[in-house]
């Protein structure tokens, strides 16, 4: 009887999720065919003749004209068009607004990523090792506590950030929502699907558990639609700011010409887009880890500590996997700036804000020697380790070497007085290290160097036995030297040769990097097969510095991306869209560089207080009611509390 | 413990590599010795770095291993000298601040790197503030004395008024403007490219192709077309205009004027200027010079004459490329 009742509910269960599956299928359509009203209705607006025809700022050739569809870009005048609040910089608290819901935005959007990807380890291991299994899927469990908290907290961000926008930007706020206007309510409404897919997921997560089963694949399927639903709402509004840096679709008046296809599909979206969702996954791991290691820290007894010390270590390697790509898709969003505007390729690298690219490059040095600091210390943990301490200290010279080369600036500072004793505004020596060659070189050296350490981290505790061990270990020294060697040659051989053949040489620098990491771990994996555990790890015997490091590390990721945030905005300068609609409020100017920095700063405060609230609640949540501690000292089985 | 023999060896090994760099440096160090700057730079980072290690190597098989509460002073020193001493000319203390605080956190990693070297780190300040023995109460007398005596040693010399001049945030290469008025046509400098980089076949000469005139003497009589136009651009950069005065004949910024002027003027020999530009970047400065230079790089002091005013449209684009190819460096393009 309870069988074939089982067998019905997994059918109902299936069904359910094939529907809504079709649903999101059928969104492109409903996308259509309110873009094809969209259209229809410019021709109305334009009464019984031709409509008017604008040409396109971007595209060229075919599809450069289109009907103008709407009102141009406002002249906006201060103070009608802006609201304020006294004397303050209406301009400052937006721009918290906005960053604000964007960290909590982009976590809530991460974290399923990973949830996903631990649910199905969890189910292909139970099969094997029920308790293994399990083990993935509260990990998975969890994080998603985390994540729900945080998704109230967005939503209730991003009502901030409309409201603010509506009272203070109304003039650009308009003409935005009257070019977007049926993304916006796509948005809005998808919304509602994401959060009815987050709830079923999330509460019926010990409903659907059995195990591997179907019931539990089924579940895997709604963590699958949310993360797609989770990435269009991202492009989507990714697509705005995009749009404000490089606008297509509209003609010089701003005009919208009737394909907001065209809007969405501006220069530097794809780019944007996938720099974003990368930083998002490694941004999302990033402060996951921080959770673990908070809760490691704060943990009272030795199953807590071991507990979280590895959920520590899974998160912070989902934070680096997704690190290591993202240099590389910087350079390419660099690369399209250039191509789209080269005035804005200065402005971003050479010029006004220049400076601002260097504290990003100490971020992004602090990110890599985090990592690998941490990593020893969680070494620390594992028995065989001892072997390699002594290779710890050259994997910081190297980390060293390659960080003072990334971080000496283009434009040195300094007084003139200084500048006499050079000799020049470029130092002979130092200035070789202030172009691309050099810095290419660092980023790239210093990745490969991670990824060893990582190697060596896998096989730590091991004594190999597969027979090849010793070629193996020739072959992957071999194999890191070379890829250095070709970095630091292709590095040396870039200052002879013209820019855009250069640009092209970070091709195969990227290329042994990435040889190097999947390669090596490939190797490596096999070389483990087999092999004799030196001891068990000890978890939960992590240092403490090592937990520490996990904050520096989760810390800095949000550090980079408030620098990197306002380095993106303020690139337009006096600009709302760029050379579209003109920003005519008194805050057109670029911030000087220290209140930038400290607005960065309070962000950073912010989100952080924010964060720990929503972690204290997830440890609250977790903490049992005294009646079930008492009988737990009594002796009984009381149920688990989640 | 290792025999005698084999610590002479290191030791030996060690003075080699120390030797390197100095001996690199009394070749001349600088871009007219028997090696170039960035060699140079290498060969004295590879060098530190492989002396530091083997120095520290051979100290510890000779069964004398410091404490790591030695090494890192030893270790910041080695640092500071490196970047202040041995690398000339000097470097402005900004560059010098940011070098030195990458040092300090690394070496401070570099002490925590393992709980063991950790603990030997830290273990006797830990001793040094709990100890109840008389040294220990001696070191700490010691120190909060002297500590907080060397803060109010520099907090004095932070308030002393200063005379030097106060430092320039400048912007070397601003964003240029979009487009340029110059001789009544307008030039749009995202697309401008230079009319005189004409190849053998007569059609345009795309970046890097030039390579292959660079070396050559333009002055002999039957030249390729593009080393006439090198001519023809090297005439205007000796002859009609000058630039040699304040650009020097080596096209490194060192002319007979240069001195005068503060930011004195380019070093085209250098790769961080023209070898970073745009051709039409580079006419734009030149057609317009320090006057015409946009809002953001304050204080616009540059003496760099607006070249249109005396010279064609023609006459730039070919001074241009001279300089490039006299130099041996490419416009940057895009695409
Ligand atoms: C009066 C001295 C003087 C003369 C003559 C002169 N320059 Fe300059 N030049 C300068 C100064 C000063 C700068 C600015 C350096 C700075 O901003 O750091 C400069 C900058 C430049 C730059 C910009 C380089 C960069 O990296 O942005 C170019 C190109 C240039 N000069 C070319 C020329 C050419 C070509 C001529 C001859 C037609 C010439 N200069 C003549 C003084 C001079």
């Amino acid at each position: 009887m309870s069988v074939i009742q089982g067998e019905k509910k997994k059918k109902v269960g299936v069904l359910l999720l094939l529907s809504m599956l079709g649903l999101l299928i059928l969104l492109p359509f409903a996308v259509t065919t309110t873009f094809a009203s969209g259209e229809e209705e410019a021709v109305a607006e334009e009464g019984d003749g031709e409509p008017k025809m604008g040409k396109d700022v971007f595209y060229k050739e075919e599809g450069q004209f289109g009907p103008i569809s709407s009102r141009p870009a406002p002249e906006l005048v201060y103070p009608d068009d802006y609201g304020t609040y006294g004397d303050y910089q209406s301009r400052t608290i937006l721009w918290i607004a906005n960053q604000q819901h964007l960290y909590f935005g982009s976590f809530v959007l991460a974290v399923p990523m990973f949830v996903w990807v631990m649910e199905l380890i969890g189910i292909l291991k139970y099969g094997k090792d029920p308790k293994e299994g399990k083990k993935f899927d509260d990990l998975a469990h969890e994080m998603m506590k985390i994540s729900l908290t945080a998704y109230s907290v967005t939503a209730i961000l991003g009502g901030i950030l409309i409201f603010t926008f509506l009272a203070l930007y109304p003039g650009f706020f308009g003409y935005l929502a009257s070019i977007f206007r049926p993304v916006m309510h796509l948005y809005a409404l998808l919304f509602i699907l994401e959060s009815g897919v987050l709830y079923v997921y999330y509460y019926g997560w010990d409903a659907f558990n059995d195990g591997n089963g179907d019931w539990k694949w089924t579940h895997l399927g709604l963590c699958t639609l949310l993360n797609a639903v989770g990435i269009v709402l991202m492009v989507m509004a990714n697509t705005w700011v995009s749009f404000m840096m490089s606008p297509a679709g509209v003609d010089e008046a701003g005009h919208f010409l009737g394909d907001i296809w065209k809007v969405m599909h501006n220069p530097l979206m794809v780019p944007i887009v996938i720099h974003r969702i990368l930083g998002n996954m490694s941004f999302g791991g990033g402060v996951v880890a921080a959770y673990a290691a908070f809760r490691f820290l704060s943990a009272t007894n030795q199953a807590e500590k071991a507990h979280y010390d590895w959920m520590s270590y899974i998160a912070s390697f989902m934070a680096v996997m997704f690190l290591i790509p993202l240099p590389f898709a910087g350079y390419w969003l660099m690369r399209e700036i250039y191509g789209y505007r080269q005035q804005m390729g200065i402005t971003l690298m050479g010029g006004l804000l220049a400076w601002v690219f260097i504290m990003q490059a100490t971020m992004i040095a602090t990110l890599f020697i985090t990592v690998n600091y941490y990593l020893m210390q969680a070494m620390g943990r594992i028995p065989g380790s001892e072997r390699y301490h002594g290779a710890f200290k050259f994997i910081l010279a190297i980390l060293v070497i390659s960080t003072i080369s990334w971080l000496t600036p283009h434009t040195l500072v300094m007084t003139p007085a200084e500048l006499k004793a050079m000799g020049g505004a470029q130092h002979p020596i130092v200035g070789n290290y202030g172009v691309m060659s050099a810095k290419n070189t660092a980023i790239n050296t210093m990745i490969t160097t991670t990824v060893a350490t990582f190697l060596i981290y896998q096989r730590s505790n091991f004594n190999l036995k597969v027979p090849w061990a010793w070629k193996g270990n020739i072959f992957l020294v071999c194999l890191f030297a070379l890829a250095e060697l070709n970095i630091l040659f292709l590095g040396i051989y870039g200052y002879f040769i013209p820019a855009n053949v250069r640009i092209g040489l970070s091709v195969p620098q990227v290329a042994s990097t990435l040889t190097c990491l999947f390669v090596g771990s490939t190797i490596n994996a096999k070389m483990l097969k087999g092999a004799e555990p030196i001891g068990e790890i000890r978890w939960g015997q992590m240092s403490r510095r090592g937990a520490y490091a996990l904050f520096m590390l989760a810390v800095a990721f949000t550090w980079t991306m408030a620098v990197m945030g306002y380095l993106r905005s303020s690139v337009r300068l006096h600009w709302h869209v760029n050379e579209i609609l003109r920003d005519n409020s008194p805050w057109a100017f670029t911030n000087p560089l220290g209140y930038a920095g400290n607005i960065n700063s309070l962000n950073v405060l912010l989100f952080w207080t924010m964060l720990l609230f929503v972690f204290w609640l997830a440890s609250l949540y977790a903490t049992k009611s005294p009646l079930a501690r008492e009988a737990e000292a009594r002796g009984e089985v009381v149920a688990a509390s989640h | 413990m290792i025999k005698i023999r084999n610590k002479t060896l290191f030791a030996q090994i060690m003075a080699i590599i120390l030797a390197v760099p100095m001996l690199a440096w009394a070749g001349g160090g600088g871009a007219t010795g028997f090696i170039d700057a960035g060699t140079f730079a290498l060969v004295i980072e590879v060098g530190l770095a492989l002396g530091a290690i083997i120095l520290a190597t051979v100290v510890k098989k000779m069964g004398m291993p410091l404490p790591k509460l030695v090494q890192a002073p030893i270790l910041w020193a080695v640092c500071y000298i490196a970047f202040r001493v041995i690398l000339q000319p000097p470097i402005p203390f900004s560059l010098l601040a940011m070098y030195m605080g990458v040092c300090t956190v690394c070496i401070l990693l570099y002490c925590s790197l393992t709980t063991e070297s950790w603990e030997e780190f830290s273990n006797p300040i830990a001793k040094m503030l709990r100890a109840n023995s008389g040294g220990a109460k001696m070191s700490r007398y010691a120190t909060f004395v002297i500590l907080p005596g060397l803060i109010a040693f520099q907090t004095y010399d932070m308030m002393l008024p200063k005379f030097g001049e106060p430092i320039e945030l400048r912007t070397v290469h601003p964003a240029p403007p979009a487009s340029i008025n110059t001789h009544k046509k307008v030039i749009n400098l995202q697309t401008a490219e230079n009319p005189f980089r004409i190849g053998d076949d007569g059609n345009y000469l795309k970046v890097g192709d030039e390579s292959k005139y660079f070396g050559g003497n333009a002055w002999t009589g039957d030249v390729p077309v593009f080393l006439q136009k090198v001519q023809e651009g090297g005439q205007v950069f000796f002859g009609t205009a000058g630039c040699f005065f304040c650009h020097g004949d080596n096209l490194d910024g060192l002319g007979p004027f240069s001195f005068a002027f503060n930011p004195i003027p380019a070093n085209f020999a250098d790769s961080g200027t023209i070898a970073q530009l745009q051709e039409s970047f580079v006419f734009w400065r030149v057609a317009k010079g320090g006057p015409d230079l946009s809002r953001e790089a304050f204080p616009w002091a540059s003496a760099m004459p607006p070249w249109e005013k005396h010279l064609t449209t023609p006459e730039i684009w070919k001074v241009i490329i001279f300089e490039y190819w006299h130099t041996g460096f490419f416009p940057r393009t895009w695409g």
